[in-house]
């Protein structure tokens, strides 16, 4: 089995070991604390474009002067709120200005922003509160203050106010307990105004030990830990990435990415301060590709999963294409894969070659990368699972320096990276300055360095566990090579047995069964039985218009995964990824579900990584089916609709036995 | 292919309703200004003063006539008759002493006076009898030049254009040549500026719809007369840019009938309404022909075409008909439609259409 990337950022081990480590971080400097640099910024920079927001189709900007105005205005007014230091602030919703000028707001006040996904459930959101005593929310608009307020109204009695940002629907006709950011900015602006000293003041207040920001690991067990990051962790980590080139001064980036997520905090707060970035937020989710397109950014991270749907899109567009230009895509792209592989196997291209691709990129990859909007970018960043080497191969084809990242929210997500110059596929590259990495003895990746929090909130137990002698347990297993480069294998706690006794990582099967364009999600079982099956979600997308395109009529998604063609489409698939599993790990049988899995009914986290222990349940029967040998089953599917409504339906699915051609396989 | 859109964004809607919002746009009308300025300099003499110059003036006229056909929605079929009152005027007044600069704003004047009293027929009657109407305006026109000899000078008789200068430049070899560039650009970039006003958003309400317009508050009566009146003025000045700067002698069977079919068939060919297809129709009704008579002859001049000397004179004519139906066949909206095709044929390269 080839080793295995993938890098997930939340340890889940447990044990009782009460060892919280003293803040102690000798390379902090103690000026770096967010809002000083906010404020060096203004006074520096101050007629720069700090944020640009896409409004009505035209690009609202904010200068750092006005952003420093916004930020102070809101802590102010905050404060004239009832607001305390440490107090944890909710912030609910998709990327806005107002939401980075609220949570550096909360952060003047020392108070802590507690970001969270906009699409979570009214029940895990007040979990969360619960857990973390939330009084204050900033919610994006109407939808989110509803749901706030359901929650309030439903037991959760601790909410005594939420802030508004979007005027829709809520504008003059707030229900009690709501008021609109403007409302807290103007009560800010004019306290502000009436005493003299408390812009300085406010100024003066945080300090670098505060906790910037309150993230959460995703859970993919149990309940989600809160990861309290400070102002030095996220320096810390910004400098020394910087440092490795990582980010460079000035760079245009793309906010478009859910604020909870810790990357978007680092990116579009801490290291768009300290460096001065642009921070580009698109109009909506949906329109987020073409204002990608529009502001050309230099710097563009996106997940394993958004690369692939892209390389998918760009394939569909050819297919559909002219026969011309699919006709000189395919003399310039596999071309162009190739020469890529040998130079990442250290062979140089030759002088004709170079001038072949010269070529090519002013006819198919430079149209192509403009298409995408990625045309100025310098920087493109992936990190989160593995990616799929002809994926990979093929951004960088394009010529395009994708690099992998590796790093974990308990970290700041910078941890290691590929450098421009030594990459190799299979590994996620070397440690940043700053910041160390080993291997424990049952082959642990430890990492330690001061961007390495401190512990999670309120809950020693599991922070003993992680952190032990100031080295982080990341829970990934992996290991290092001879040049320093990290390999990243799978999840120590993910290692199972078959009945016979192989030893295999499911998402190792998976994200290979995955690389295909065709397949959404996959869940491989196995654990314990006789041989590996598995639970395939097609993509809608591109197998729709595989179908479209082979004369396959079909309604719905739970129709077409059930077309025996497409069963012959993912046969294929799972025959193809066999060949290179080892004989006992190879996917005997496998079903296509009638739906994707999704993070409403809790089979995977919003990130998208699986929840196994809900899917064996949810599936239990469908299980069942295919290792009893049955060639179909009927499943009675529970639904969770997004108002939080559960219904059934019931679904007859095909089980399918995989063998090692059709063929051979059709009786 | 050529089109670059990454990094093309906007901060207001002013510049997001700029005339060419990409810059390849940009780029690629830069270049061909540069290439009408720096004609004179690259290519043969021969080919500025017969071909360029003349497809220029065309081009502006093809303009006027596609801002009252296209947008407007004004059929006229006797836009040389406004074109030879702008010339006749004009030079009667240069012959009065009156400056150019002012003759010229008074040949506009008075084209644009006599072309809205005829275009107010457009006020009672629409399509087919609008043609009548504005072929009746023609013939009068002509009638009128050909019998009052203080216009025309005579039936026979061929007026010289006086030597006039223009912003103290006299008037002669390559200078004719900039001026008419300079009254097309003006021309060009006045149609691209009235189809995104509000005033050429009211045109076309007519255009769709008059009652329609009517009830949205677009007088139907107000926009009809002024689209006849600033189009019979643009199309009053180029007649005068053509008499001075191309012709420098008028006769009355220079603006006869046919050449209103012409300038009809600029702006059909070209493409209804469009300022690309005003330049595309003007060059191909007016050049083609030229082109395919030199091409016919030279095959006829090298034995390869052996054929008697009337049908040698012939065959460009049948070619030249047969391709404006073959055009007109392969893309009814004109030439115009064919360069947008091809525009949007690399702007979405290497895909085929939009990506997002």
């Amino acid at each position: 089995m080839q080793p295995e990337r993938k890098h997930t950022p939340e340890p889940e081990t447990a044990s009782t070991d009460p060892a919280v480590p003293a803040a102690s971080h000798p390379h902090w400097v103690e000026s770096d604390n967010l809002i000083e640099v906010l404020r060096r910024n203004a006074e520096g920079h101050g007629d720069q474009i700090a944020m640009r927001e896409r409004e009505h189709g035209i690009w609202q900007e904010y200068t750092w002067a006005e952003y420093l105005e916004q930020v102070l205005g809101f802590a102010a007014g905050l404060e004239s709120l009832g607001i305390r230091p440490e107090e944890n602030i909710l912030v609910i919703g998709d990327n806005r200005p107002r939401a980075y000028f609220g949570m550096l707001g909360a952060i003047t006040l020392r108070a802590v922003p507690s970001p969270a996904f906009p699409d979570t459930t009214p029940e895990e959101l007040q979990g969360q509160m619960e857990r973390e005593g939330i009084r204050c929310a900033l919610a994006e608009d109407q939808e989110q203050v509803d749901k706030l307020l359901t929650i309030r109204d439903e037991g959760y009695a601790g909410l005594e106010l939420v802030i508004y940002d979007d005027p829709r629907g809520l504008a003059g006709k707030e229900p009690p307990g709501v008021v609109a950011f403007t409302d807290v900015l103007q009560r800010g602006q004019a306290a502000l105004e009436a005493d003299a000293g408390l812009r300085q003041r406010l100024l003066e207040r945080p300090s670098i030990h505060d906790t910037a920001v309150l993230l959460h690991s995703s859970g993919t067990t149990g309940v989600p830990k809160g990861v309290p990051l400070k102002h030095g962790h996220v320096h810390y980590s910004v400098r020394n990435a910087s440092a490795a080139g990582y980010f460079e001064e000035g760079e245009v980036h793309m906010a478009y990415l859910p604020m909870a997520w810790v990357g978007d905090f680092i990116f579009s707060i801490g290291a768009a301060l300290v460096l001065r970035f642009t921070v580009n937020i698109p109009e909506r989710q949906e329109t987020a590709l073409h204002d990608l397109r529009e502001i050309g950014p230099t710097l563009y991270f996106s997940s394993p999963r958004a690369w692939s749907n892209m390389l998918t899109r760009i394939q569909v567009g050819i297919d559909e294409s002219s026969r011309f230009k699919r006709w000189l895509y395919n003399q310039f792209m596999p071309f162009a894969t190739e020469l890529e592989r040998r130079r990442l196997e250290g062979q140089a291209p030759s002088f004709g070659e170079r001038l072949w691709y010269q070529l090519g990129e002013l006819l198919v990859y430079g149209p192509i990368k403009d298409q995408l909007g990625l045309s100025r970018v310098r920087r493109p960043y992936t990190a989160g699972e593995a990616i799929g080497e002809d994926v990979f191969l093929f951004f960088r084809a394009l010529g395009l320096n994708l690099r992998q990242f590796y790093g974990q929210t308990e970290n700041c997500a910078l941890c290691a990276a590929q450098e421009p110059d030594s990459i190799k596929l299979h590994t996620v590259g070397s440690a940043f300055p700053g910041v160390e990495l080993c291997i424990s003895d049952d082959g642990e990746i430890l990492v330690r360095g001061d961007n390495v929090f401190d512990g999670y909130y309120n809950n020693p137990k599991a922070t003993a566990e992680t952190l032990q002698d100031g080295w982080l347990h990341t829970g990934d297993a992996g290991y290092l090579e001879d040049d320093g480069q990290l390999v990243v294998l799978g999840r120590v706690s993910e290692v199972v047995y078959t009945a016979q006794g192989d030893r295999f990582i499911p998402t190792y099967i998976e994200n290979r069964i995955k690389f295909s364009q065709y397949i959404r999600d996959v869940c491989i079982l196995g654990n314990g039985r006789e041989y590996l099956a598995a639970l395939v979600a097609i993509d809608i997308g591109s197998a729709g218009h595989w179908a479209e395109e082979n004369g396959i009529p079909y309604t719905s998604f739970a129709d077409l995964s059930q077309k025996p063609e497409i069963y012959d489409l993912v046969h294929d698939i799972l025959v193809h990824v066999n060949g290179v599993l080892p004989e006992g790990l190879q996917v005997r049988r496998f079903v296509n579900l009638h739906k994707e899995f999704d993070p409403d009914d809790g089979e995977v986290t919003r990130t998208r990584k699986l929840r196994r222990n809900v899917i064996d349940e949810h599936y239990a029967p469908i299980i069942e089916a295919i290792y009893n040998g049955d060639k179909s089953v009927d499943y009675r599917a529970q639904i969770t609709y997004e108002t939080g409504e559960s219904g059934a339906l019931e679904r007859h699915l095909a089980i399918r036995d995989v063998g090692n051609s059709r063929a051979q396989e059709e009786k | 292919m050529f089109y670059r859109l990454t990094g093309v964004y906007q901060t207001d809607y002013a510049k997001d309703r700029a005339l060419w919002p990409i810059p390849t746009d940009r780029w690629i009308a830069l270049l061909l200004l540069a290439i009408a300025i720096a004609a004179p300099f690259i290519f043969q003499v021969h080919y500025v003063a017969n071909y360029m110059l003349p497809w220029l003036i065309w081009s502006s006229a093809a303009l006027a006539l596609t801002l009252l056909m296209g947008v407007a929605g004004q059929l006229h079929f006797g836009f040389a008759a406004v074109m030879a009152i702008g010339a006749y005027s004009s030079i009667h007044l240069a012959r009065f002493g009156v400056p150019f600069e002012l003759a010229l704003l008074g040949a506009g004047l008075i084209s644009a006076v006599i072309g809205s009293i005829f275009g107010a027929a457009a006020l009672r009657v629409k399509g087919l009898y609008l043609v009548m109407a504005t072929l009746a305006m023609q013939y009068l026109v002509d009638w009128v030049i050909v019998n009052v000899p203080a216009i025309s000078g005579g039936a026979q008789a061929t007026l010289r254009t006086p030597d006039v200068s223009f912003l103290f430049i006299p008037l002669e070899s390559v200078w004719l040549y900039y001026m008419a560039l300079l009254w097309t650009v003006v021309v060009t970039l006045f149609v691209l500026n009235i189809k995104r006003s509000s005033y050429g958003r009211a045109l076309v309400a007519v255009r769709d719809k008059d009652y329609a317009a009517s009830i949205i508050g677009v007088s139907p009566f107000r926009y009809k007369l002024s689209a006849f009146f600033t189009s019979s003025f643009i199309g009053g000045i180029s007649g005068a840019i053509l008499a001075f700067c191309y012709y420098q002698a008028v006769t009355p069977e220079q603006f006869g009938f046919h050449v209103s079919i012409q300038l009809v068939a600029m702006v059909l060919v070209g493409g209804l309404g469009s300022v690309v297809g005003a330049y595309l129709g003007a060059g191909f009704v007016l050049l083609l022909p030229m082109i395919l008579t030199n091409f016919v002859a030279g095959l006829g001049a090298m034995g390869i075409l052996n054929v008697s000397a009337s049908l040698l004179a012939h065959i460009p004519l049948m070619a030249y008909g047969a391709l404006i139906i073959v055009f007109l066949l392969a893309e009814p909206l004109g030439l115009a439609k064919i360069y947008d095709n091809t525009r949007k044929y690399f702007l979405v390269w290497p895909f085929r259409h939009g990506q997002s």
